[in-house]
């Protein structure tokens, strides 16, 4: 019995592999061909490849291919430049395959979902798509990240209104934040830089972990955060976005474009306005300690920018322009004050940046490109902290000429350039005065190597000539090994540069009565990177790991331990040195059981630590401050089909975080000897509901539903002329819970 | 506690939205002016948000779409001249002018049939 039915079994497999064989006999041929101008050309190294399966081939000097029948139905045929092309094959023979061109010299992204990983990046790249930033609603790039588990976002201090994102466990500083890959929120813009981009104007982000391309740069050490912003040519013609909020903010926001003249088809001159203005001029002091918890404020903000398109020359140039005015501090004299003062902080911002990108194409050399990208900043910034004054002004001159193209076959493709980079400083804080002009131009190649798509090598090196600092050396290292279409795994390291600017990126610090001391002259920070992460999609959803850590040679430490002093000095230590540093480590689960509906799920442990005690010749490792250890995100969305009705919540679980001791009654005598405060964990809860209609979106939603705030986040607001005044240290939420209602109108889209 | 009882809370909410049964629906066909896949999109979206509606599906072979309604909040004529404002017309209503104009020039009822 048992042989028998072994017999069956055998001749059942037997006579499967007879069918498949006679099936798939017979190789599949054909030719990829290009034929952008008319004429027909043979794309020479295009990869094809049957979905879900190894079997691969590549393209011959003609363009032919022959690739062995698979039980898969679906043949991709991609290649560098093109879109890549997705056939369904039953019994064709011979295939005639056109593909068409990109005609940017940008690389292929997937953008689905609101969630999306850049699966062909060797760089870990997560994309915030226009759908995701719609969950936060509002109302500029600081918001933008609320949903997303890899950056965090808060409030620094408990008057200026400022806020902070984290990345990898350390600040924002040390991210390299771009605007269409032109370097822009640097500088004294990282104070207030996240409030400079209103929601409505992104497109999308890409937010990279760890060490960037050395094409932008030596600035980037955790990663580097792109945004997109709304294209001239294919934007809707008019969208307008209104918001007000329960704490009585208000918003309006404006695009416009235009195609202007359109060839083919195709725009060739199109036009784009984004504007912005929003203020909020109620007196919300909830905790009642006589202290704005949010500045009033007035921004007004626009960008115009042109485009011009043909097949051989990309061209875009724009300004913007913004004005932002702030004021916080005390509401009303103290009553039992006896002298007449009351402490006030004020902020003026003017920025103006010219910007330009020109790109040259090779229509039928789609891996060709000369690009050329310019601009220009104007930064001025006057703030007054109760008495003392800060007067900040940047002018900055950029420029990056990049040439790519490959070196034989696609397979071997380069990028290299030169760039330029003109900044001039100019600080004053009460009596100390801080200005620097550093000049410096760079060289940089950058050499990918790429084998059908399982592999790709990217390593990249800069020199750059620096005229302060000398000549600095910058190599990155990435590494992208698919094991089949759905498990990746990707390694990063480099190396990362960048100057400090203590007052702009302690700003909050400043509120307080703290003396500020500087005991070094400060040397420019230098960090490695190293990184790890491995992605797998099953389905529509995907589990994403990874561990990263970042290792000080040198960084500015901002010591705020003595609660009447702010220390600068830089850190000692080397680069294998367990001085400074920060590790972090996440898991992140996405999950769409069925269409429409989203989990995300996310997990991150991060550990950081600063060695600090100059000031009294001491040297002790610490957790460094305002980090917390453990963070969770859970989000989970629902839409009805075409968004019609869509629900979204979000829950974030902040863990425990070291804090200064700012008890009135401490005395700092010892770095060693003295005691480790914490702040409480606390959670988070925003959720959003909207609908939409043909033209219009309607949205309402709240923002700390559990309405958790920070009590006391200012030390003895009572005497702000005192000893022990500190409104810098906030490390919660200092408004509670927050209402808000909005409405999209769109009109002239596409669809 | 008062934390877990608010995600409990707002749980309830979500699992109310997503698990509530269909209400009975009807099927009505009307016979448009679309011309290509673009007018199948536009079409198909703007009905997907219309009040009442709970899907559409347009055939491009005979410009005839199939709409799922709610008989409680909608009827047949509501959606003619839904698809009117979209710029089509719908059986016996004529597409509302100024909504056709606005329409891409490859839309309009004056443009060649071709199929993307």
């Amino acid at each position: 019995m048992k042989s028998l039915k072994k017999i069956i079994y055998i001749s059942i497999c037997f006579t499967l592999v007879l069918f498949t064989t006679a099936g798939f006999a017979q190789n599949l041929t054909g030719v990829v061909l290009d034929n952008t101008n008319g004429k027909e050309e043979a794309i020479v190294g295009a990869t094809v490849h049957w979905l879900g399966t190894k079997v691969a081939t590549q393209t011959d000097i003609e363009g032919k291919f022959s690739i062995p029948r698979t039980k898969s139905g679906q043949l991709i045929i991609s290649f560098v430049g093109y879109q890549s092309d997705t056939l369904n094959i039953s019994n064709e023979t011979d295939l005639k395959v056109y593909l068409k061109s990109e005609n940017q010299l940008q690389e292929v992204v997937i953008r689905s979902g609101s969630t999306a990983i850049d699966r062909l990046s060797p760089h870990q790249t997560e994309i915030i798509t226009s759908k995701a930033l719609a969950k936060a609603a509002c109302c500029n790039l600081s918001e933008s990240f609320e949903t997303n588990a890899s950056v965090s976002v808060s409030y620094s201090d408990a008057v200026t209104g400022a806020k902070q994102i984290q990345l990898l466990g350390l600040a924002g500083t040390y991210v390299q934040m771009n605007v269409e890959n032109v370097p822009s929120l640097r500088g004294l813009a990282t104070t207030f830089g996240l409030n400079y981009i209103p929601g409505t104007w992104v497109q999308s982000i890409d937010v990279g972990k760890g060490a960037g391309s050395i094409v932008n740069g030596y600035e980037s050490m955790t990663g580097q955060i792109n945004v997109e912003l709304q294209k001239p040519d294919i934007s809707e013609r008019i969208y307008l976005n209104t918001y007000v909020n329960s704490l009585g903010r208000g918003e309006v926001n404006l695009n416009l474009a235009k195609i202007l003249k359109s060839e083919n088809g195709k725009p060739r001159w199109s036009v784009g306005l984004l504007t912005h203005g929003s203020t909020l001029q109620s007196n919300i002091d909830k905790n009642h300690d006589n202290f704005y918890d949010l500045p009033k404020y007035t921004q007004v903000n626009f960008i115009n920018r042109w485009k011009y398109e043909s097949d051989k020359l990309m061209a875009q140039f724009g300004v913007k322009f913004l004005h932002d005015n702030r004021l916080g501090g005390q509401i009303v004299k103290n009553p039992l004050a006896l002298d007449d003062i009351i402490y006030r902080f004020t902020n003026s911002t003017n920025r103006v940046e010219v910007f330009s990108k020109t790109a040259r194409l090779f229509p039928n050399k789609p891996y060709k490109g000369l690009g050329l990208i310019l601009s220009g900043i104007i930064h001025d910034s006057k703030s007054q902290f109760g008495f003392r004054p800060y007067d900040g002004k940047q002018n900055t001159i950029y420029g990056n000429l990049i040439y790519q193209d490959i070196i034989g076959n696609t397979n071997h493709t380069y990028k290299t350039g030169i760039s330029f980079l003109y900044d001039n400083y100019h600080e004053r804080f009460a009596d100390t005065l801080m200005k620097r002009t550093e000049i410096v131009p760079g060289a940089f190649f950058e050499y990918t190597y790429k084998y059908l798509d399982k592999f790709t090598a990217v390593v990249g090196a800069r020199t750059d000539f620096h005229n302060l600092y000398g000549t600095i050396f910058t190599p990155r290292l990435h590494v992208l090994y698919n094991i089949n279409p759905d498990n990746a795994l990707r390694i990063s390291a480099g190396k990362g540069f960048r100057t400090p600017n203590p007052f702009a990126e302690y700003f909050g610090n400043l509120v307080s009565s703290r003396t500020v001391r500087f005991l070094d002259r400060i040397k420019p920070e230098i960090a490695w990177n190293y990184g790890f992460s491995y992605t797998r999609h099953f389905g529509k959803s995907s589990l994403i790991v990874d561990v990263y850590r970042t290792n000080f040679v040198n960084q500015l430490i901002a010591d705020t331990e003595h609660p009447q002093f702010l220390y600068f000095y830089n850190s000692q230590g080397s680069w294998n040195s367990k001085a400074n540093y920060a590790n972090s480590a996440q898991i992140e689960l996405n999950l769409i059981p069925v269409n429409r509906l989203e989990f995300k799920v996310a997990y991150r442990y991060t550990d950081v630590w600063n060695t600090i005690g100059k000031p009294f010749n001491q040297d002790i490792t610490v957790r460094k401050m305002f980090i917390p250890r453990d963070r969770v995100l859970f989000n989970v969305g629902y839409a009805l089909p075409y968004d019609k009705w869509k629900w979204d919540f979000t829950l974030q679980y902040n863990g425990t975080r070291r804090v200064p001791n700012l008890s009135p009654s401490y005395q700092h005598t010892s770095y060693e000897s003295m005691p480790i405060q914490y702040a409480p964990a606390f959670v988070n809860i925003n959720a959003q509901v909207s609908r939409s209609f043909r033209r219009w979106d309607v949205y309402v939603g709240g923002e700390n539903l559990n309405n958790f705030t920070q009590k006391n986040p200012i030390i003895t607001p009572d005497t702000p002329f005192g000893t022990r005044f500190d409104a810098g240290s906030a490390w919660g939420p200092v408004v509670g819970r927050i209402i808000y209602f909005g409405t999209r109108y769109k009109l002239g889209g596409i669809i | 506690m008062k934390n877990i009882l608010f995600i409990l809370f707002f749980a309830t909410i979500f699992s109310g939205f997503t698990k509530e049964d269909p209400p009975k629906t009807a099927e009505v066909k009307l016979k448009t002016s679309a011309i290509c896949g673009m007018c199948k999109k536009r079409i198909e979206r703007d009905l997907g948000v219309t009040k009442g509606i709970v899907g559409s599906n347009l055939n491009l072979d005979d410009k005839v779409v199939t709409v799922i309604y709610n008989p409680k909040k909608t009827n047949p004529k509501k959606i003619k001249n839904a698809i009117s404002k979209i710029g089509y017309d719908a059986d016996e209503v004529i597409a509302d002018q100024k909504a056709h104009d606005a329409l891409p020039g490859c839309c309009q009822k004056s443009a060649a049939p071709h199929k993307d």
